[in-house]
């Protein structure tokens, strides 16, 4: 398989004069005709709203009239830096995109993996691991908190069976394990099937000849199918990490109560969005919210291109053998 | 483009450029220019209400359409869009709102004075508005004086109590008689005798009352308010908790419902809302006012509920509604007249005396009160305590112009969790809620030149 | 064929355990609303009810109608699009390509709370809101996670694919039509139910930018299902979630045979 993300770094350490000359203007505008759904959409809907998202976090606005906006400076963002909340709720982000990234990226690809043989009812397997993806996730989330409740829950009920007298009040004692295995479930209908359009890619022969070599199934999915699939891993890895980052309703929708601006996670679960929401919504500084959520966008980005320059390693390239 | 509309866009363009987010808009500039509608008033026959759906269906549309002859479009309600179509310069005509965000509305001049329409109407007469509106004033210093910005769609004393029966045949203990009112002290220990938890089992909670917490600024406000005493300083700079011995003695009576487990709380939160839990009969003694009892009797509850009157702190009576939940008009509506047709009909029209007549509240007008409905056992029961409770609920709060609605009950909620898991005393948690309350009254105060 | 036999089994199991919750949602659409999150597991009496009234208090069909409008017409531009802009930037080179991209993979971490307020001023001023309008905008704009779907996908075509077409003096648009498109049938059934299953699931745009009229099923799935002062109905709530996912049941199921060997990758590669 040829590079893919990392054709990135390769086309960047080549000298620009280089390329230009061999290729020429041609190649260029070809280029940029088949781009150009993005690039115009880009500068004609994206490039405003998301300045105008920037100035917003040099702003006292607090989501009221206009008359009274002014600009603070960099206000905000010394006051991000000085907030005992944000270190804390980052710190939870960290420890639910990290559980729920790796966790997800092996329920994912092991369902993948299961489905991708030709097993007998195959379309309605992969049809059951991916409806949880579908379903709303204010429904889902009613369904957890039901499921994990200490009175009825179905959880503990079932563990009962095997350990009589089990009461654990999940949504209190382990917020995040909850809310762990609540997203991790809703994803995996996604990520489940960019896999499976990824293992088609792998040619059955290369498998088959390993096979014969004496491979067992343990070395054909180190030495042949993961490696193979390594594009479609880091393209998986990138977007759960961001979705991770940006999460929000899940951890709000499994607090006590119900849905409302004021809907407060346990501390466990207070992440850094929610933080930033609640900074916005309830304490109507939507500057100040504003500029918590552009230091997330910046850790996500420098966090996305650590991965994608770390896949250098693990990412394997046809052309470099 | 005639002259009046090209002034009236400059002299848009100057306002907005003294602010912040029109300097964003420079890159926009071109596009604005392009587009910005004038601020005259302009007939267009069509009104734009922002509000909750559920309570505003189909028929409310349809009466109120064929009534004023003009066009509605209605926006779900939902804070994001409200500021965005505010920031767009084109808020809705008409919104939903609760009383505790009014005052904030009225000083920061978003809503219209309806003082002129309710003066001339007549179907929306001053001596006929129910003692409830009063939370749509504000005269600039405290709330209940001064113009009317607004109405309530209907309303309910809100500290009445709903208990279950069963909980109290079950615990061997008295169904407290709804003729005269409890005192807090005396339904704590009341809610200690019904409360029911064995093995990391919940069969029943002792004392439900706040919505999950959202509403326990109004709940203490209430209470302090028998005192003649307030949540916040006279001018509402400050939050008056750790110097205020009455205020630190409600907060202890909140935290220890919650400490000794007889309400809901962070560390012993239910998978519903607290209404469904009563009807689920998991909740012994329940806070909530009249509406709830169009819902109060479910299969489980049936027979089982009676409603009591609102307990007090100190004696003294009151019961006061605490949602207040109703109508303003955007202060850049672009015809006010046409708003207000819609307003009056639907506040005194048709859709006012269906409200009235399903249970689901008191009406806002005092005309409407006899439409309530009196055909069930329970239903004659709940009026009877209501008609008592009514004499009672003249009074308002004081809710806070500087801070949002919700800013109180989530920073209570915050440091609630941390001193119920035994990391902070109570005296750190009330200390450390006054200081985030003091912090967002503080950048409120400053974003109005204060 | 002894992996198989032993495969079998732990899928079953698997599938069994994942889908508890799922389930957990049939089970649920059956319960009276007072038996939501009581002490009985299993509903006394199974409440059909709750499907009629999950079909009469929405307007189902209305809003089913404007989800289906709305969700066809973003995931039929947004697949066209986003494949275009996927594949130029996986097989095509020009100035600021590497740049470009991370513009692209940088639109994909901007929080949307943050954008929701200038998203709607913008909109406003072109007067496009309440109407579908700003979705067939974006549609036509691509999606930045389609677009690197597509790209790592082309990427992953043996370099000699297009060139050999190329030489034979094939246009660049006919190369991607009739080499790369037959190719990559899997990248574009895993696309077309993202994107389908975005429009049908979000709620957060279609209450930001519609009005109660021309709102998708997922509002209404998220706010009609309530008594009059907006308390959920929990059980007929999930109810109308088993009729509302169907259509996406049905999307994902014919578009997952799709999801199949590439012949001609394979060719090339044997």
């Amino acid at each position: 398989m040829v590079g893919t993300a990392h054709a990135l770094e390769r086309t960047a350490a080549r000298p620009r004069s280089t390329w230009w000359r061999r290729r020429g203007t041609r190649r260029a505008l070809t280029f940029y005709a088949f781009i150009s759904p993005w690039l115009i959409g880009f500068v004609a809907l994206g490039a405003i709203p998301l300045l105008l998202a920037l100035l917003m976090s040099f702003t006292n606005y607090d989501g009221l009239n206009l008359d009274y906006v002014r600009f603070v400076g960099a206000d905000n963002y010394a006051r991000a830096v000085n907030d005992p909340d944000t270190l804390h709720s980052m710190q939870r982000t960290l420890v639910f995109v990290g559980s729920t990234v790796t966790l997800g990226l092996v329920v994912q690809l092991g369902a993948a993996l299961l489905l991708d043989a030709p097993v007998p009812g195959r379309g309605l397997f992969r049809t059951l691991f991916y409806l949880p993806y579908v379903v709303p996730v204010v429904a889902g989330a009613w369904i957890w908190k039901i499921f994990t409740d200490p009175n009825g829950g179905l959880l503990n009920a079932l563990i009962g069976l095997v350990k009589p007298e089990f009461a654990m009040n999940w949504i209190v004692e382990q917020p995040t394990t909850v809310l762990v295995l609540f997203t991790v479930w809703a994803l995996t209908g996604g990520g489940m099937v960019v896999f499976l359009a990824g293992l088609q890619g792998i040619p059955a022969e290369l498998k088959e000849a390993a096979q014969i070599d004496g491979a067992g199934p343990v070395s054909v999915l180190r030495f042949i199918t993961l490696p193979l699939l390594a594009p479609v891993i880091l393209f998986q890895l990138v977007v759960s990490l961001i979705g991770a980052m940006q999460i929000i309703q899940q951890p709000l929708l499994l607090a006590p109560g119900l849905l409302g601006p004021g809907t407060l996670p346990p501390r466990d679960n207070y992440l850094y969005v929610v933080h930033a929401y609640h900074e916005i919504f309830v304490n109507q500084r939507f500057g100040y919210g504003a500029a918590l959520l552009w230091i997330l966008f910046l850790i996500t980005l420098g966090l996305t291109l650590a991965l994608v320059r770390s896949s250098r390693r693990w990412v394997h390239y046809e052309e470099a053998q | 483009m005639g002259m009046e509309e090209r002034v009236a866009r400059y002299g848009r363009r100057e306002v907005l450029k003294r602010t912040g987010v029109l300097a964003a808009g420079i890159a926009a500039a071109p596009l604005i220019a392009a587009c910005q509608t004038s601020t005259t008033t302009q007939k267009t026959g069509k009104v734009v209400v922002m509000t909750d759906p559920n309570e505003f269906g189909a028929e409310d549309v349809k009466a109120i359409e064929d009534a004023t002859k003009l066009k509605l479009e209605v926006v779900k309600s939902d804070l994001t869009r409200l500021y965005a179509m505010y920031a767009a310069g084109n808020p809705p005509d008409l919104f939903r709102v609760q009383a505790a965000g009014v005052p904030q509305y009225i000083s920061r001049k978003m809503v219209k004075n309806l003082q002129p329409y309710f003066a001339a109407s007549k179907v929306l007469k001053p001596d006929d508005l129910a003692p409830s509106n009063n939370f749509y004033k504000w005269d600039g210093k405290v709330v209940g004086k001064g113009d009317l910005y607004g109405m309530v769609k209907d309303w309910s004393p809100d500290f009445t109590l709903f208990a279950y029966t069963k909980a109290f045949d079950e615990a061997g203990v008295k169904v407290p008689s709804d003729s005269a009112p409890l005192s807090y002290q005396e339904l704590h220990d009341l809610a200690t005798k019904v409360n029911r938890k064995s093995g990391g089992k919940r069969t029943y909670w002792g004392f439900v009352h706040s919505n999950n917490d959202q509403w326990i600024d109004r709940t203490a406000m209430n209470m302090l308010a028998e005192k003649g005493q307030s949540l916040y300083s006279a001018d509402f700079s400050t939050a008056n908790i750790t110097g205020n011995a009455e205020a630190v003695k409600v907060f202890k009576y909140l935290y220890d419902l919650a400490a000794e487990g007889l309400q809901q709380s962070p560390v012993d939160p239910s998978p519903n809302w607290m209404g469904a839990d009563f009807n689920n009969g998991q909740i012994a003694i329940l806070q909530y006012g009249y509406w709830f009892s169009a819902m109060a009797e479910s299969d489980t509850t049936k027979g089982k509920t009676v409603m009591l009157p609102a307990p007090t702190w100190s004696g003294t009576r009151r019961d006061p509604t605490m949602t207040a939940t109703g109508w303003v008009m955007s202060a850049q509506t672009k015809d006010p007249d046409a708003a207000w047709a819609v307003f009056e009909t639907y506040m005194g029209g048709a859709p006012a005396v269906t409200r009235a007549g399903s249970g689901w509240g008191v009406p806002g007008l005092k005309s409407l009160y006899a439409k309530m409905p009196t055909d069930t056992a329970f239903q004659k029961q709940v009026q009877k305590v209501l008609g008592d409770e009514l004499k009672y609920s003249d009074g308002v709060l004081q809710f806070n112009p500087y801070i949002g609605e919700e800013t109180f009950s989530t920073t209570w909620k915050k440091h609630l969790e941390t001193a119920l898991k035994g990391q902070i005393s109570f005296d750190k948690m009330l200390s450390n809620i006054e200081a985030d309350v003091n912090g967002a009254i503080a950048d409120g105060r400053k974003i109005v030149g204060q | 064929m002894r992996t198989h036999a032993l495969r079998y089994p732990a899928l079953i199991l698997a599938t069994a355990i994942f889908s508890l919750p799922t389930f957990w949602v049939l089970v649920t659409s059956m319960k009276k609303q007072s038996e939501f999150a009581g002490l009985r597991l299993f509903p006394e009496v199974p409440q059909w009810v709750n499907y009629q009234l999950a079909v009469t208090l929405a307007d189902f069909g209305r809003f089913a109608t404007n989800s289906l409008l709305l969700a066809t017409s973003y995931t039929v531009i947004v697949v066209v699009t986003s494949a275009l802009v996927g594949y130029g930037f996986a097989r095509h080179r020009g100035p600021l390509r590497d740049q470009l991209f991370i513009v692209v993979l940088a639109m994909m971490m901007v929080p949307n709370v943050v954008l929701f307020v200038p998203q709607f001023v913008v909109f406003a001023k072109l007067e496009l809101t309440n109407t579908y309008w700003p979705w067939i905008l974006w549609a036509l704009g691509a999606s930045p996670l389609l677009v690197f779907l597509f790209r790592q996908f082309f990427a992953s075509f043996p370099r000699e694919l297009g060139d050999a077409a190329e030489v034979d003096g094939a246009g660049p648009l006919r190369v991607f039509l009739q080499v790369f498109v037959p190719n990559a049938w899997p990248a574009f059934a895993a696309a077309l139910i993202f994107a389908y299953t975005w429009v049908w699931g979000d709620y957060l745009y279609p209450i930001l930018l519609l009005n109660d009229a021309n709102t998708t099923l997922a509002v209404k799935l998220s706010t009609a299902y309530a008594d009059p002062h907006g308390n959920p109905l929990q059980t007929v709530t999930m109810a109308g979630v088993v009729l509302y996912v169907l259509p996406l049941v049905i999307i994902f199921f014919l578009a997952q045979r799709f999801i199949i060997k590439g012949v001609v990758t394979t060719g090339l590669r044997g």
